[in-house]
């Protein structure tokens, strides 16, 4: 029987293959739907030129919900010319597509999906919650119907079940009348089980038709085999019916799957929440006062005026007026900053306190915003590893299952023609591998949320199960242990220079730096021309200025520079300003607090056996002390980004599996280079960092808590995965031994699916705040 | 025992009486929010004109 199923599903497959790309016709007669979404302003919002005359899209597709789906869709906008990227997130149906508009429209491309049962959605704030709420409604109708179909062929079932308890007694149910009740059953079973079965037949023939044993083949199956047995058997024959079995696991199954799609709902909100921070308009300026335009209707130049309490819709420059801006959604930090005429302004920031008239920078998917929504969409639609490999099991388990399923069939033809059909029925659906389909992703789902709201955005969600190995944790000291924000606490003039003249010089200076410490002089620049500037990483800047070269960084590099050996003029980070022909430098010494949780997240890693090292371009003394009070054994000072790459290299060599936490751009290559790289980024630089997992949080304890919940996605992951193996394995052997029933099957998959979901939703449960200052009993008590 | 032939097709009369029901209730977005109405007993205001609006619209 597996092999009849297998050759009769690739026959299918082959017609639809040649039948689908020749019928351009049928395309475009649909393509007028969309028709819209080729006109230009559509394209320029929704879509980023990728070069010449290609332009990458983010579509949202209705009906995903497996991994075969994602092949499916490769496969076929493959073969449209232009198409050269397909991308499926396949937890929230977020398909990345990268096409040409002057070879296959996109409409056309919106209308083949459609075809082939995915119709496709703009990737506007609404369309997730549209899309959803289809998904819903359409499940729901299926469940309903299922529901009621199953009360009524159940009762006249139950009708049966007593004629027949009372035909021993001697009284009974005429044939006539059992004749009557079979027939009525079938006639309400069969248009039942047709409608609410949909989801699963579509989704058993998407798979057969690329050749792929899918989850829900052998349910398909097992359906439409029952229910077409049982009507040979009302109409010709004698025996048992099986509707009111067929049309209960219909329902069972329906049940778990709505379950599934809520939950798989729930895990996408946080994404969508960040997409829905846009306003729906904007007040554009004009010659003669503002009028409100659509989003989609802005350009870059234009200006656009943004009130108390309203959002701001693009990233731009604020050209009159000062406010508050609240980024918490950007950058988690709740603290409100002051904005006034020429700082930035990020998209989906809040605007209190004032207004602000803004002239636009970046649109739509330019913005960081957009960034920071990429980065996490990017993070779904990697397949994690684990889940890959629960894939295939799950293929293979299923091609098990048929094999199974078609040796216990012949034995008991042979043994006890009558429980052949219960049999299968059980055994197909009983051994369903949907629970280990599930485990990984959904676990991984929720864990990324739950971490978003902490204040951890995963890029790459293979680091969340690696985690727990790790074994070294290299830090960054300045920027990652200390604020971002460098203060300027005292300055000692040197050679004659006036103390307005050394900050304006160390002001121009510092322009060109990234490092953070760079910060502190920002306050300080007066726009000074800055010719030949040099940024030497780890060391300072260098430039002329009025004609005069000059030297702003470690003392050691500025003394270098000037040939000779000067020592600082006491603790603390010192900086050197020499000015070309000057014998004595300027000393300029700025400070950094460290973040709030840094004692707390050293403390927890030592805690958990995690070496924690300590490595920076600082000097000796300033990092000795940093680690001193830190409680950091392992330090390593004056380093350049390329010696930290070498030192995490070589603890990787010795053995170890290194973690880097830094800033994320100055970093970059360390980050790289590390097992897992943790950035800590705020606003625009989110987006631009490649590490696997970003911090947004001003304090370290984010990092904190990622440490805390590694741990447990790792857990729960086995947890699904061994639940599930073990579920499948167990129940097989039972279903063929033919003491499994039908209904009992069915409930025993669904309640499979929904225990392996439950438990991976315990990961999205935000726990509520523990106090900053005590992190460590409450880490050990959850560790335990 | 005859009488099962008139019931058992009024029984089916009734059926598809309540899926059509239901898909209505579907199609007119009462399952869309099971959270909120529970609510709105707790909510003393006496509502915005808009809200009774609505109100009316559903019955």
């Amino acid at each position: 029987m597996a092999t009849l199923i297998h050759s009769s599903g690739l026959d299918r497959y082959y017609d639809f293959r040649d039948a689908l790309p020749e019928r351009p016709d049928g395309v475009e007669a649909e393509a007028g739907r969309y028709a819209a979404w080729d006109r230009d302003a559509v394209l320029d919002f929704h879509t980023r030129r990728d070069g010449n005359d290609r332009r990458s899209i983010v579509l949202v597709l209705e009906n995903v919900h497996c991994a075969a789906c994602a092949w499916l869709i490769h496969r076929y906008l493959g073969q449209f010319a232009g198409v050269s990227e397909t991308r499926l997130d396949v937890g929230d149906g977020r398909l990345r597509l990268r096409f040409e508009p002057d070879r296959t429209p996109l409409s056309a491309l919106a209308a083949a999906l459609d075809r082939i049962g995915y119709p496709p959605h703009l990737d506007t704030p609404d369309s997730g919650i549209d899309r959803d709420r289809n998904e819903r409604r359409r499940m729901l109708r299926y469940l309903i119907v299922a529901a009621l179909g199953m009360m009524q062929v159940m009762s006249y079932a139950l009708a049966n079940y007593i004629g027949a308890g009372s035909a021993d007694a001697g009284g009974g149910m005429d044939p006539e009348t059992e004749h009557f009740f079979r027939l009525i059953s079938m006639l309400v079973a069969v248009p039942v089980a047709l409608y609410a079965g949909q989801p699963f037949y579509r989704s058993a023939v998407n798979h057969l038709r690329q050749r792929h044993l899918g989850l829900d083949v052998p349910v398909a199956a097992a359906i439409l085999l029952a229910l077409f047995s049982s009507v040979l058997i009302t109409l010709f024959g004698q025996g048992e019916v099986y509707f009111d079995s067929v049309v209960m696991f219909i329902f069972f199954l329906l049940l778990g799957r709505y379950a599934v799609m809520l939950a798989r709902q729930q895990s996408g909100a946080v994404h969508s929440a960040l997409a829905r921070a846009l306003p729906n308009q904007a007040r554009r300026l004009t010659a003669t006062g503002s009028e409100a335009v659509g989003l989609i209707e802005l350009q870059v130049g234009d200006s656009v005026i943004v009130a108390d309490g309203e959002v701001v819709p693009a990233d731009g420059i604020v050209t009159a007026g000062e406010a508050s801006v609240d980024e918490s959604l950007l950058s988690g930090e709740a603290e409100p900053r002051a904005r006034v005429a020429g700082d930035a302004v990020l998209a989906g920031s809040l605007v209190t306190g004032g207004s602000l008239q803004l002239r636009i920078e970046k649109l739509g998917s330019g913005t960081v915003l957009s960034g920071i929504v990429e980065l996490l969409s990017e993070a779904r639609r990697r397949r994690p590893r684990l889940a890959r490999l629960a894939d295939t099991a799950a293929a293979w388990f299923i091609a098990l299952i048929l094999l199974s399923t078609g040796l216990a069939a012949i034995y008991w033809w042979q043994t006890d023609p009558a429980s052949v059909i219960p049999v299968v029925l059980a055994m197909l659906v009983v051994a369903c591998p949907c629970a280990l389909a599930l485990g990984t992703p959904t676990a991984l789902a929720s864990a990324t949320r739950g971490l978003a709201l902490e204040g951890v955005l995963t890029a790459n969600p293979d680091a969340l199960e690696a985690l727990p190995r790790i074994t070294h944790v290299v830090l960054d000291k300045t920027g990652t242990l200390t604020e971002p924000g460098a203060r300027l606490v005292e300055v000692r003039s040197g050679a004659g220079l006036a103390r307005e003249e050394i900050l304006e010089l160390a002001g121009a200076l510092e322009r060109i730096s990234s490092h953070p410490i760079a910060r502190a002089f920002g306050p300080f620049d007066r726009g000074r021309r800055v010719e030949q500037a040099e940024n030497i990483a780890g060391a300072g800047v260098s430039g002329v200025i009025d004609g005069r070269r000059c030297w702003l960084g470690r003392a050691d590099w500025v003394a270098g520079c000037a040939g000779r050996r000067w020592v600082e003029p006491g603790d603390g980070i010192w900086l050197a300003l020499l000015v070309e022909g000057g014998d004595e430098p300027a000393w300029l010494r700025v400070d950094a607090r460290l973040r709030a949780g840094a004692q707390a997240l050293v403390a927890r890693l030592k805690g958990s056996g995690i070496s924690v090292v300590l490595a920076s371009g600082d000097r000796e003394a300033n990092v000795a002390s940093v680690a001193q009070a830190l409680g950091i054994e392992a330090f390593h000072a004056a380093m350049k980004p390329q010696d930290k790459l070498a030192l995490v290299e070589r603890l990787q060599r010795e053995g170890a599996r290194v973690a880097m936490v830094g800033d994320g751009i100055n970093d970059a290559p360390v980050l790289a280079g590390a097992d897992i790289s943790i950035a800590l980024a705020e606003g625009a630089a989110i987006a631009r960092t490649q590490a696997d997992l970003v911090s947004t949080g001003r304090d370290l304890n984010p990092l904190a808590v990622l440490f805390d919940q590694a741990p447990r996605v790792r857990r729960i992951i086995r947890q699904n995965l061994v639940w599930a193996l073990t579920y499948n394995l167990g129940a097989l052997p039972l279903a063929a031994a033919g003491l499994v029933p039908p209904w009992a099957a069915a409930i025993g998959m669904s309640a499979s699916s929904i225990a392996v979901v439950l438990n991976a939703r315990r990961l999205g449960k935000t726990r509520d705040r523990r106090p900053p200052a005590r992190p460590a009993p409450r880490a050990a008590l959850e560790t335990a | 025992m005859k009488i099962i032939y008139v019931l058992i097709p009024l029984s089916l009369m009734l059926l598809s009486l309540a899926v059509w029901a239901f898909f209505w209730a579907v199609r007119n977005d009462q399952f869309d929010d099971l959270d909120t109405p529970a609510m709105d007993i707790l909510d003393d205001d006496e509502g915005s004109a808009d809200d009774q609006e609505t109100e009316a619209g559903d019955r």
